[in-house]
């Protein structure tokens, strides 16, 4: 690994360490390994939006041209969320991309995701399922409720709750459907 | 019949020099000597005056430019190189929007920010924020920014970049900074020389893509750029590789209709064709004994070989009827109930619609590569005759000047129909339509008398070619709007 990314990445993990989020338990970083190209990340669900109190596991893998190219980060928790892969966890956000600039650090991005986490932008979506639904609840103020419901009412004839949640959303909470596929 | 044909090629016989032509021109100097005292621009509506580049012409070219911006502006010319790329080599409307607001132009072009920048610290040692090694004050540069980052870090980001693609779009490499990096600052930091190289050669590309007057030639492997003080949808011929295009969009040529409405068409072609292909099958039935038929020349007028039934592919019709004035044929009416008919016979009739022009598209396009077909066969055919003593190699010449014709004519017609696609309904597109009619009718003929020119008279068939060229510049004088 490219000297600069290691020493950067040695440097960055304790800025992070050091920072008040850490503090606070937003955001967090461990070593997967000596050579400094994986780490795990954790950001908490910030508060006041559905994801609070959720804690979110990102993959980070660090490239050899770091930091003159982006960290690849990825959920490893599942998400909801229309900007990232409900399958792969692939996050689509521009720092991450083309308007990454060297002199932004894992700290950043990390405070970034958690940015992205309070404000989903379901008109650029990576997940076109999750972006139409996002846009359908919003819609309508007493959906949130009701999709609890329905969950719920699945939960209780023994169907795992994340299980709920998919054929749900894919059903286009549709209760009678959704069941069907389940028990089909 | 010389004539008109050497005034239609005067803008292109430079280019597009094949044996006949020189020949011609030869034999018909006496006619020629007349014609180019009048001016080509008002005689051919598809005259184009350009030249053809080789990269060092190209290279002056642009340098003239940038040395001319910088004098007038007393900056360098890298800066000037900046501000001609955001401005696609504008020079009087950068010189006028600088003289009105210097600061507003250099922001506008990412070569100052647009909030100004904190002052600097001034200690001996500082610590450069992408390595975050702490370095002497000499070794750190930055943009207008005022953003600083050390030598190296610089090195290795112009590198990472240039590997990338990016050349004339390389920002600082601080947060949210848009500021670019000029030329000069980017070499500076670029010792290894085939990254210097790569670097120039991509931002050669970056400049030459930018600027209005120029296009690189689209054929392969070619490094021809063609530059044109005229900003149209016309057709340049690059004199390396004979690759014919548009100047404005860089796709085949494609008059009279214009770049966006090819676009159009093509996208909706290549979307459909599946379905279109599917209707209309590459065979019919002859309309009198219904034996099937597969077309293999290029010509419309068929000739059922059962029992001899003369009639036109495309409609099925008698081909008596084409031949006098009204080709009805090309002619697609609409059917003028539609307003009151439901969704689904309106679907209908769009499908319809757009077959009709589409199965014509097609045709010619099928009878463009049959009648490359039908040239090697008039090589061989006249290769036999000049052995077996029947007149020289040069009394056969015409038909080669026929079959050009022919192609040219027929590649205009091809284009037609995607402009009648998109055209409204109403006087303008019946004249369209009818002098398209006339313009195919008299391709067919002369299709027809090149098939069979052993039969066919010289004088008969030269009168044909003056006729279908002559329907095919009337055609673009009327509609050829560039």
């Amino acid at each position: 690994m490219a000297n600069i990314a290691a020493q950067r990445i040695k440097r960055e993990f304790k800025e992070v360490i050091k920072s008040e989020e850490v503090a606070k338990c937003a955001i967090k970083v461990e070593l997967l390994n000596d050579s400094y190209t994986e780490l795990k990340g954790e950001i908490a669900g910030p508060p006041d939006t559905p994801y609070e109190g959720g804690n979110f596991i990102l993959e980070i893998k660090v490239p050899e041209t770091y930091p003159f190219n982006p960290p690849k980060v990825r959920f490893i928790t599942k998400i909801w969320h229309p900007n990232i892969s409900s399958v792969t966890g692939a996050i689509c956000l521009d720092i991450l991309k083309d308007q990454w600039a060297a002199a932004m650090t894992l700290r950043t991005v990390l405070l970034s995701l958690q940015a992205l986490l309070s404000a989903a932008e379901p008109d650029d979506p990576q997940d076109a399922v999750v972006g139409d639904s996002i846009k359908k609840i919003l819609k309508c103020p007493h959906a949130n409720s009701d999709c609890d419901d329905k969950i719920k009412r699945l939960v209780d004839m023994g169907v795992e709750d994340h299980q709920a949640r998919v054929a749900l959303s894919s059903y286009n909470w549709d209760l009678e459907r959704a069941t069907e596929q389940l028990f089909s | 019949m010389e004539e008109a044909m050497t005034s239609s090629q005067g803008g292109e016989s430079d280019m597009d020099y094949s044996d006949n032509e020189c020949y011609d021109e030869y034999y018909n100097i006496h006619d020629d000597s007349d014609i180019e005292q009048i001016d080509p621009r008002k005689i051919d509506p598809e005259y184009f005056e350009f030249r053809c580049l080789l990269e060092e012409e190209v290279d002056r070219l642009l340098n003239e430019t940038v040395e001319a911006l910088s004098s007038i502006l007393h900056i360098s010319p890298s800066l000037a190189k900046v501000l001609l790329y955001s401005h696609q080599w504008n020079v009087n409307e950068i010189t006028k929007k600088f003289r009105e607001n210097p600061t507003s132009v250099l922001v506008s072009s990412r070569i100052e920010p647009a909030t100004t920048p904190s002052s600097l610290l001034l200690t001996r040692y500082i610590i450069c924020p992408v390595c975050v090694t702490p370095q002497p004050l000499d070794k750190f540069y930055g943009l207008s920014c005022t953003h600083m980052f050390c030598k190296d870090c610089w090195t290795m980001h112009f590198e990472v970049q240039i590997n990338q693609g990016i050349s004339t779009g390389i920002a600082c490499m601080a947060r949210d900074c848009v500021v670019l990096a000029p030329e000069d600052f980017v070499l500076k930091h670029l010792q290894r020389p085939n990254m210097r190289e790569k670097y120039q050669q991509f931002c050669f590309q970056d400049y030459v893509k930018s600027h209005p007057e120029l296009r690189f030639c689209p054929g392969p492997n070619c490094s021809i750029v063609v530059h044109s003080c005229e900003m149209k949808a016309k057709r340049a011929t690059c004199t390396q590789c004979k690759t014919a295009f548009c100047f404005r969009c860089g796709c085949d040529y494609h008059a009279p209709t214009d770049c966006q409405v090819i676009k159009k068409w093509l996208t909706k072609c290549a979307d459909d064709s599946e379905t279109a292909n599917y209707i209309s099958a590459h065979t019919k039935d002859c309309p009198k004994c219904h034996i099937c038929i597969e077309k293999n020349g290029g010509c419309n007028h068929m000739q059922c070989y059962n029992c001899k039934h003369d009639f036109c592919w495309m409609c099925l019709g008698d081909w008596k009827s084409h031949g006098s004035e009204y080709y009805e044929c090309s002619r697609y009416r609409e059917n003028p109930n539609i307003a009151h008919e439901s969704v689904h016979a309106q679907a209908r009739e769009a499908l319809k619609k757009y077959l009709h022009y589409y199965e014509r598209w097609e045709n010619h396009s099928k009878s463009l590569k049959l009648e490359e077909q039908t040239l090697t066969n008039l090589k061989a055919r006249i290769n036999q005759k000049v052995m077996s003593g029947l007149g020289t190699w040069i009394d056969w010449q015409y038909l080669f000047t026929a079959a050009n014709l022919l192609a040219k004519c027929r590649y205009t017609l091809q284009y037609t129909y995607p402009y009648a696609y998109y055209m409204d309904a109403g006087p303008r597109k019946e004249l369209f339509e009818y002098q398209q009619a006339q313009l195919e009718a008299e391709i067919e003929n002369l299709s027809w008398k090149i098939e069979r020119a052993e039969t066919t008279d010289r004088g008969e068939l030269e009168n044909q070619m003056d006729i279908a060229e002559k329907r095919r510049t009337t055609l673009l004088k009327d509609f050829l709007d560039v």
